[in-house]
């Protein structure tokens, strides 16, 4: 099982490689490096600043290959950011000049604020919500449960963002509409809302997937033998069922569990929480490449991540893995 | 069969379900906790909350030049001089950091002086810049380092040339630095400034300039300490905590000024937060100049120090609705009123909603001094050499009909470029090329392009709009002018642009019709409106977006912009509006202005255009907020019940339908 | 290339093709024994068969606003907008069934009554949205029609080929999956610029990944059963393999990657607006009426018509897209679900 995982971890390099190179050259596509001085400096810039802060970021060299008499070949561009990004020198902020590891460490926090506890929540509703239907299977509330659970996955995640902050929050003056602040145990009243909605927005979809892997479960042989035997309904469900389902739960969502720190686009901008999702938002609108790079290469790196943890798990639970 | 105490155990978890939510909650203020509770003698500290739509872009006060940023630098960093809060017809310009208005010397050869002295004894804030981590006192040097960053181009002031044209020495500073390199040699003295004793410096122009003291009221000629800026240099240093590296911010987001507020947080993306100066002292609450109405409240901080709030913490909200939803519910202190809340907040009588006066809100208007109009491409092959099809286009435009829908009618139609409140702005001047659809399709016939089309070709005449359109609004605001001059029979076609691709554009006069242009002023003179329309002022230097180019303009120009207000100023103000008007090189929309919802607990104190907040004089009745959100917020209880209702439902229907399943 | 996706012949072109390509498949899906059986059960299926009339119907009203027919003056008009030509436009927002306008300064009588009120600029609501059907047809269209050939393509090469083929196609698919997808797509939108085509080109690249996982191990079980190694035996070539044998038995699962799929590219056009890449200017969609009700719900009295439209239509095509896969997924495979 090591060398299986060494040769995992090997494989994510070129990968990690290919998504530098197709960030890179997509940044330079979508907006030049003048048009970017430019909405930095603002509308009233002269040709003069925009050359400085150009030069000022290593900006005015070519591309890839630096083909000048007297420089280095590599004295490039991409190389230049390629080797920051290998040591994780992520740099600094286009905008604010700031650095982007502090940046990173202090957006991850409200980011997981949000995502963890929507993401456990959202699981521990979904997975509850799953086993009632398959304790009521085929009942009316069976399919009115599936059918609510399409309903839920149908509707567009904004319409959930808008309807919760202006009824809930306004009309209920249950949470406040907006905000965010960390200060101990009074953090809660701004993240329940945004973790509510969060864990709703995901719900249909993993009540339906968890609910075909609990029936799944649930037409097994030992589970037959166990109710001849005379285990109660209830008692069958809550703990054989819901044990040898989790398994296979478990490997199908750990490998959601590193990119929770990337934070939520949406629910962070509508409500104003300073995580990672707000931070590359900010970072698309205002044209800060060094920021959206440096997520890039953080969010395909966590994706790996995942990628392995599914990989070890699989490994853990069925022994064939592990003598390959 | 249901358990007899089923109404008990709905109690008991509706009272759970409602105990965590109040115990997690704490209520529904969506502020972060303030600094601190108390002032140090004991009464309550007070804080401001305010909101900011997007983020400043740079807080050097040499370099920045949007809103956002000025919002930030003017209570921070100081300028020499300041305007009056309160007299605003005509603006009046007082000093600040100088003891008095500077007077003007004519000087034999045709040059102007101005002698300045600052106030004696005004440090600037504390900081780790400086030696002991003790601000230091204000000298002339401060200024002259100042006015030489500006001349620096590495730092980029966006006025240089403005400023280069009238003050002696400046442009041969640039000139030196450019050729070395980019480095200018701050040893090397500029001759315009010269610093007389620690407190005194004399101002050197070349020719006479009257507009200068309104540059003195700007924040790029405000005095910087040279420590600040060569210590936040961006660059990692081994003196964080503990002797960890640490990269330090750079000036451009570290301010150090001598301000009333010093900028304690900036959290990009999420908040600003300003707090109070101790040790500030160069001004006070003004003891006259208020309108009557004001009397009683304005009269009591006569005379007080300044500033009159402790706290001032901007929230980034880029989005409306919560801005809305959190000015109805008591948590922020003021409130411009967007186009869409507009209809929640004003009647259609343009008085407040009864619902919200009742509360004790006010409504009060602001007009910016400010034009918008959409900028003609006078060197297009079509339309540059057609003066009827530009003024056909300029009579097409229904802008009335525009800020009705998008702007709830409350900009004015701008009829003249000039804003209202400006010297040269004629009341009662009507733009003879505003809509008139029959004009415009007479005119249309005049040009060439009778109903619209080609009559060589037969088919309509094709425009082209380029916008800068990424929200929703300014998406059905690109739809609705493109209606407006298709109602000629022509075809115009839009074209979006990024914010940056725009500007782009309009540097390279790559468009024919921009759409989105319009100037603030810097201060007000008409010389500040015209110097957009003058012949030498092309982009990418300047922002003349039209390339508009008459001699006759220029002249008048020229001969205006060193003169002091006086009739025969006026004269050829007027003159000169005539002119761009019958020229139309731009189609003339608004003067924006907007409404602003106003708090009972959070008086308007100042109302100035030309203040970008005034936040010193701002002041907030703490008692009357804490009681006003406790009335704005009440928290109903049947929602929970509803839900907890449909929760017991659910397990009551799974307990008999599973039982019949075991049957 | 916008310039060329702008043009409304080309897009009707590629939808017809898009549809002609879908008809190609059931045609040639029908003639095996599996799909038959699918539609014997599906018949029987209530909800699916009410989805998938819904969805029909859906596509009819996408096909009445594709279809142009010229104007003598002005431009051209779609067949939905000369049926609804008698329906006035107002200057701006009035409620559903309302006789005067939501104004401004003072409400002004209406030229006609709206059922589902007007919007910002007085369009109808109701024609905006039914409009906005093409949009999403054609997004959903074009975008099917780069990423279902790609991803099944690729897909089988991988399972049927192995080694190195597997391996190339596997790194590149793993290394667009790894970039997180709302940022390749806003960042192909910015490159190639806004657009409908365009849009479908930025989803047909990040869509096909999925696709092609989900072909590759489908494809690598079929590999395994004796028919796939009885054809090698008998010396067939490779592509006649690919194509007669293989082809057939994973295409039920591209049919119901591809229903389930659309929901998903109709949701993400609602997301794309909001970070302002989404449809051009004068393109009705659902996601920018989405988009454009942020700011209607501050106002008062609520402009809720517009959010409720668009959401409601959206949620219908959706839910019948997902109902569907799913009754099409019961048919196949009779055991699961």
């Amino acid at each position: 099982m090591f060398n299986y995982l060494i040769r995992r971890l090997l494989y994510a390099i070129p990968i990690l490689l290919g998504v530098m190179l197709i960030s890179f050259v997509l940044s330079f596509v979508v907006q030049s490096p003048e048009s970017r001085a430019r909405m930095q400096l603002g509308q009233r810039a002269t040709p003069k600043s925009v050359a400085a802060w150009l030069h000022q970021r290593g900006l005015d060299k070519p591309r890839f290959l630096n083909t000048a008499k007297d420089a280095p070949l590599l004295d490039s561009q991409f190389f230049n950011h390629l080797g920051k990004l290998v040591t994780f020198e992520l740099g600094v902020s286009d905008v604010s000049g700031r650095d982007l590891k502090e940046v990173f460490r202090e957006g991850a926090l409200p980011s997981l604020l949000i995502t963890l506890p929507a993401f456990l929540g959202g699981l521990a509703l979904a997975i509850s919500l799953a086993l009632y239907q398959v304790f009521v299977r085929h009942s009316l509330a069976d399919s009115l449960g599936s059918i609510l659970a399409v309903a839920l996955m149908s509707v567009p995640a904004m319409v959930y963002i808008i309807f919760g902050q202006a009824v809930i929050a306004l009309a209920f003056n249950y949470f406040p509409a907006f905000g965010f602040d960390l200060s101990g145990w009074s953090t809660a009243k701004f993240i329940l809302l945004p973790v509510a909605l969060m864990a709703v927005m995901g719900l249909g979809g993993d009540v339906r997937l968890f609910r075909a892997i609990f029936l799944e479960e649930i037409a097994q042989d030992y589970v037959r033998t166990a109710q001849a035997k005379g285990v109660s309904n209830a008692r069958l469900l809550f703990v054989h069922v819901l044990k040898n389902g989790m398994i296979a739960l478990i490997t199908l969502i750990v490998a959601q569990l590193p990119l929770l720190v990337m934070g939520s686009l949406l629910v962070e901008n509508f409500f104003g929480i300073p995580g990672l999702g707000n931070t590359l938002v900010l970072a698309i609108r205002q044209g800060d490449h060094a920021t959206v790079f440096a997520s890039v290469y953080l969010g395909a790196i966590l994706y790996l991540m995942g990628l392995i943890l599914t990989d070890i798990c699989y490994a853990l639970v069925d022994p064939r893995i592990r003598l390959s | 069969m249901i358990p007899v105490d089923v109404t008990a155990a709905f109690q008991r978890g509706l009272g759970m379900v409602l105990g965590l939510v109040l115990i997690a909650g704490c209520g529904n203020d969506p502020n972060p906790r303030p600094l601190r509770k108390t002032r140090p003698d004991g009464s309550p500290w007070l804080v401001m909350y305010s909101g900011m739509p997007e983020e400043p872009r740079s807080l050097d006060p040499q370099v920045a030049y949007d809103q956002m940023s000025r919002r930030i630098l003017e209570p921070v960093v100081e300028t020499l001089l300041e305007y009056h809060p309160f007299k605003t017809a005509p603006y009046e310009v007082v000093p600040a950091l100088l003891s008095e208005i500077p007077r003007r010397e004519l000087q034999a050869d045709g040059s102007v002086t101005y002698l300045c002295k600052l106030k004696p004894g005004i440090s600037y804030v504390d900081d780790p810049c400086f030696p002991g981590g003790k601000g230091r006192e204000l000298v002339a040097a401060d200024v002259h380092y100042a006015f030489q960053r500006i001349c620096d181009p590495k730092v980029g002031c966006p006025v240089f040339g403005n400023l280069a044209e009238y003050i002696r020495g400046m442009s041969q500073l640039y000139e030196r630095a450019k050729k070395n390199g980019d480095q200018l040699d701050y040893s090397e003295k500029l001759s315009g400034l010269e610093v007389i004793d620690s407190h005194t410096f004399k101002l050197h122009l070349l020719k006479p300039y009257p507009q200068i003291i309104y540059w003195l009221a700007l924040h790029f000629t405000a005095p910087v300490a040279r420590e600040a800026v060569e210590y936040y240099d961006g660059k990692p240093h081994t003196d964080g905590p503990g002797g960890r590296e640490r990269i330090r911010p750079k000036f451009a987001w570290h301010p150090v000024g001598t301000g009333p507020f010093v900028l304690h947080e900036y959290r990009p993306g999420h908040l600003i937060r300003l707090a109070r100066n101790e040790r500030y002292q160069t001004t006070v609450f003004p003891e006259e100049g208020w309108a009557p109405e004001k009397e009683s409240l304005l009269r009591p901080f006569a005379g007080r120090n300044l500033p009159l709030v402790d706290e001032v913490l901007f929230t980034m909200f880029r989005e409306e609705l919560p801005v809305v939803l959190l000015s109805r519910q008591g948590y922020l202190d003021e409130m411009r009123v967007g186009k869409d809340a507009f209809n929640s907040f004003v009647t259609p009588s343009l008085k407040l909603d009864q619902k919200y006066a009742s509360r004790g809100m006010s409504l009060e208007k602001n007009v910016e001094l400010s034009t918008f109009y959409m900028s003609l491409d006078m060197q297009d092959p079509v339309l540059g050499p057609n003066l009827k099809l530009r003024q056909a286009l300029s009579c097409a435009h229904d802008t009335q009909a525009g800020i009705d829908i998008f702007r709830n009618g409350v900009p004015p139609v701008a009829q003249q470029l000039i804003a209202p409140g400006i010297f040269g702005f004629q009341p009662g001047f009507r733009n003879p090329y505003g809509f008139n659809l029959e004009k415009a399709r007479q005119l249309m016939v005049e040009a060439g392009y009778p109903g619209g089309r080609d009559p060589k070709t037969g088919r309509p005449l094709e425009l082209t709009m380029d916008v800068n359109a990424t929200g929703a609004q300014e998406r059905q605001v690109a739809e609705f002018n493109q209606r407006q001059f298709q109602q000629l029979g022509i075809q115009v076609k839009i074209v979006e642009n990024t914010f940056a691709r725009m500007l782009e554009k309009e540097d390279q006069g790559n468009f024919q019709i921009a759409s989105g242009t319009g100037w603030g002023a810097d201060y007000p003179d008409p010389e500040n409106f015209f110097f957009l329309f003058y012949g030498k002022n092309f982009p990418p230097e300047g922002k003349n977006i039209s390339r508009y180019r008459n001699p006759e303009f220029d002249r008048l120009f020229e001969q205006m912009a060193t003169m002091e207000n006086s009739p025969e100023r006026l004269e050829i103000v007027q003159k000169m509006n005539a002119i761009l008007v019958e020229d139309c090189p731009v189609i003339l929309e608004m003067n924006k202005a907007f409404y602003v919802v106003v708090q009972p607990f959070s008086p308007r104190v100042q109302n100035n255009t030309l203040l970008e907040g005034g936040l010193k004089y701002a002041w907030i009745d703490h008692p009357l907020r804490e009681q006003k959100r406790r009335e704005w917020n009440p928290v109903p209880l049947w929602p929970l019940g509803v839900g907890v209702a449909l929760m017991m439902g659910a397990v009551f229907y799974s307990v008999r339908w599973n039982r019949r399943l075991d049957v | 290339m916008n310039a060329l996706f702008e043009n409304l012949w080309v897009q009707n072109t590629l939808v017809l093709a898009g549809l002609a390509v879908w008809a190609a498949l059931l045609v040639h899906g029908s003639r095996s024994e599996r799909w038959r059986r699918a539609w014997l059960r599906l018949r029987k299926d209530r909800v699916g068969m009410i989805s998938g009339c819904v969805i029909a119907l859906y596509l009819g009203v996408g096909a009445l606003e594709s279809f142009q027919i010229p104007q003598p003056t002005g431009p051209s008009l779609s067949v939905l907008g000369w049926m609804t030509r008698g329906v006035p436009r107002e200057k701006s927002y009035s409620a559903p069934l309302a006789r005067t306008s939501l104004s401004v300064a003072k409400p002004e009588p209406l030229k006609g009554r709206h059922l589902l009120g007007t919007d910002a600029l007085g369009n109808d609501t109701l024609v905006q949205t039914l409009r906005a059907c093409r949009t999403a047809l054609a997004i959903g269209g074009i975008t099917s029609l780069i990423y279902i050939p790609l991803g099944t393509l690729m897909g089988i090469l991988a399972g049927y080929y192995r080694r190195w083929v597997d391996d190339v196609i596997q790194y590149v698919y793993s290394t667009l999956a790894s970039i997180p997808s709302i940022l390749l797509l806003v960042s192909i939108l910015m490159a190639l610029g806004k657009g409908l085509g365009t849009m479908s080109v930025a989803l047909g690249v990040t869509s096909w990944v999925g696709l092609c996982r989900l072909i590759r191990g489908e494809t690598m079980r079929q590999s395994e059963r004796p028919y796939v190694a009885a054809a090698r035996a008998l010396g067939q070539s490779h592509w006649k393999i690919v194509l007669h044998h293989l082809l057939p038995n994973v295409l039920h699962l591209v049919v119901i990657n591809f229903v389930l799929g659309f929901s998903g590219l109709v949701l993400t056009e609602a997301i794309l607006s909001y970070l302002g890449v989404g449809t051009p200017v004068g393109t009705p969609s659902w996601g920018s009426m989405i988009d454009g009700a942020r700011s209607e719900f501050s106002r008062e009295p609520l402009v809720w018509w517009n959010l409720t439209s668009a959401t409601g239509a959206l949620f219908g095509l959706v839910l019948s897209l997902n109902l569907f896969g799913d009754a099409l997924r019961r048919a196949f495979d009779p055991k699961k679900g």
